[in-house]
């Protein structure tokens, strides 16, 4: 006797064979998920200062690290590690959120030229990235943070700003690369329109790989972030680049005030650059640009 | 030759004035419009002498930049051949090796060293040298008064080492990645096909055809570097063209911001402009592949 399966049945068959398919990258979202909730256990505490925490007071009460203090402390006796881990915290927030209003800009912006049918379309997006490798993104956001009074705010803008510019080519190249394949040629021979093949044959490719481009660009925005603060131009926020800086002025008392948060700050970059890396590879997003 | 080498020095030019105008519009829109300054680029009277901040002695504006560029020019001889010399020969040995993913256990050491902050990285030199050699840590802290002078060495070494590890991570990736789509092309197989040994098919066919676009490569990540030695000049207290970049932009001098923002600019500026006349030169306008 035949018997069909019942719809539900095989839609959760179909919806199987998809996770399966996508298991490589689901595996990889677990990391990411212990990663950023350990980051952002506590983040009610997300206001303390770094010029308070590295003062020094009258009596200071740091201790070097030990069982209880895996970082020692500062010199008002707060844990170095939990600090460290919130500093860490906030690097990753701002990196997410550059990153992805980053990636949104350029994704925009590209959007601008591929529709319009001429060969030369990305010309002058190549020529402005050709022209702007001359000044270093570092430059940049040096001089925009720095001529603000320096502000976490304007960081992010000049963030998104950088990875948006250096992005676009890289995007030109792949809607270009897009139109090359045989099902875009047969869409063509089908007569299918332009805004019909851009939008249901090239973009969602280029949107999986742009997945793998904010998985790549994060870990290296969190260093932009660091470095950002470690020059002072944040502004006097909590991150692990402004904890080194503090901490310099007491390398010969309390060494540690600026060993640790950086050894908090490299285990945390190399997790999610290599989190990134599987992710890109996953994804087959191919070789990117250099941004800082 | 004479005419790619005009036309290339041409756009270069345009290219640097074009950059030279956009560091211009950003002081002003940084410092004037959202900083809420009132000296503006174009007035004389926002750049004057040269602040004491920058120079503990009295000094023009070229005679600081003089100073600062033979300060980090030690730092720019360590940093650039060193990244294209490894780049170039382990890419290549990495394409070589494909089979067994050479280019990423290559590259690895290198870009598990990127991962760590240069700032961080330079500090704790600083540390370690004041606690285990008795002596000051930071670049400014002592100077070779008599005998040969390793100690610039030493620390341009030392501020060059994160921008080269990076550099030459990313380097490795660029040209083994290059070479690896070259030897995908369909006329290597025929030539396999044909007898040829894999040594000959690799040296004498793939990596010849590939020279145009791995020299191409040659300047791609010098902007990079130059973003980071500007951090880690600072970091490490070291007196060179970054330091005086930073150092500017934190006093609000516009002389000093515009003269090492330019010289910045000038140095990738000529470094493209070689790279595009060698590329021109391995490939002349209207040959394929």
């Amino acid at each position: 006797m035949n018997r069909r399966n019942s719809k539900v049945l095989r839609g959760l068959t179909r919806l199987f064979f998809r996770l399966w398919q996508m298991r490589r990258v689901l595996l990889l979202v677990v990391p990411y998920f212990v990663l950023l909730g350990w980051l952002f256990v506590g983040g009610g505490r997300m206001d303390v200062r770094p010029a308070e925490l590295y003062g020094i007071p009258d009596e200071p009460a740091w201790e070097s690290p030990d069982a209880a203090h895996w970082f020692g402390t500062t010199g008002n006796g707060a844990d170095l590690f939990e600090l460290s881990r919130l500093a860490m915290a906030t690097s990753v927030s701002v990196a997410v959120v550059a990153v992805s209003f980053g990636i949104a800009l350029a994704l925009l912006l590209s959007m601008l030229f591929v529709f319009d049918p001429g060969n030369r379309r990305f010309e002058l997006v190549r020529v402005i990235g050709q022209t702007g490798f001359l000044l270093p993104s570092v430059v940049v956001l040096v001089i925009l943070t720095g001529g603000t009074g320096g502000s976490l705010g304007v960081a992010i803008l000049g963030l998104i700003l950088v990875i948006a510019f250096h992005l676009c080519p890289v995007l030109a190249d792949w809607f270009q690369e897009g139109e090359s394949g045989f099902d875009v040629v047969a869409g063509y021979v089908l007569g299918l329109s332009r805004r019909e093949i851009v939008m249901n044959r090239i973009l969602p490719k280029i949107l999986r790989r742009l997945i793998g481009v904010f998985a790549t660009y994060v870990p290296v925005v969190v260093l932009v972030e660091m470095t950002l603060s470690f020059l002072g131009l944040t502004g006097d926020r909590l991150s692990c680049g402004a904890m080194i800086a503090y901490g310099q002025g007491l390398i010969i008392e309390a060494p540690w005030m600026s060993i640790y948060p950086g050894l908090m700050a490299t285990f945390v970059v190399l997790v999610l650059a290599v989190l990134g890396w599987r992710v890109s590879a996953a994804l087959r997003t191919g070789p990117l640009p250099r941004l800082f | 030759m004479a005419r790619i080498v005009l036309q290339r020095l041409l756009v270069s030019l345009i290219r640097y004035a074009a950059a030279g105008i956009a560091l211009i519009l950003l002081i002003e829109f940084s410092f004037c419009v959202i900083g809420g300054s009132d000296r503006h680029v174009w007035k004389p009277i926002s750049y004057g002498p040269v602040p004491p901040e920058l120079s503990a002695r009295p000094v023009s504006w070229a005679g600081l930049l003089e100073d600062r560029v033979r300060v980090s020019l030690p730092v720019l001889v360590l940093c650039v051949p060193g990244i294209l010399l490894i780049g170039y020969s382990w890419g290549l040995l990495g394409a070589r090796l494909r089979r067994f993913h050479g280019a990423r256990i290559l590259a690895a050491p290198f870009s598990l060293f990127a991962c760590v902050p240069g700032f961080w990285f330079v500090v704790l030199v600083a540390i370690y040298s004041y606690f285990h050699w008795r002596r000051p840590g930071f670049a400014n802290d002592l100077v070779v008064e008599r005998g040969p002078d390793l100690l610039t060495w030493w620390h341009a070494a030392i501020v060059a080492l994160p921008a080269l590890a990076a550099g030459a991570a990313w380097q490795i990736r660029a040209v083994s990645t290059v070479l690896e789509k070259e030897v995908t092309r369909p006329y290597l197989r025929g030539l396999f096909m044909a007898g040829y040994s894999d040594e000959d098919i690799f040296y004498r066919n793939a990596f010849r055809r590939a020279l145009p676009a791995l020299f191409a490569l040659s300047d791609r990540t010098l902007s990079s570097v130059a973003g980071s030695l500007i951090c880690l000049e600072y970091a490490f207290r070291y007196p060179g063209l970054g330091s005086l970049f930073v150092e500017s932009v934190k006093l609000g001098s516009y002389g000093g911001v515009l003269l090492s923002g330019m010289a910045i600019a000038a140095f990738l500026s000529f470094a493209v402009f070689l790279s595009e006349v060698v590329v021109k030169l391995i490939r002349p306008e209207g040959a394929g592949g």
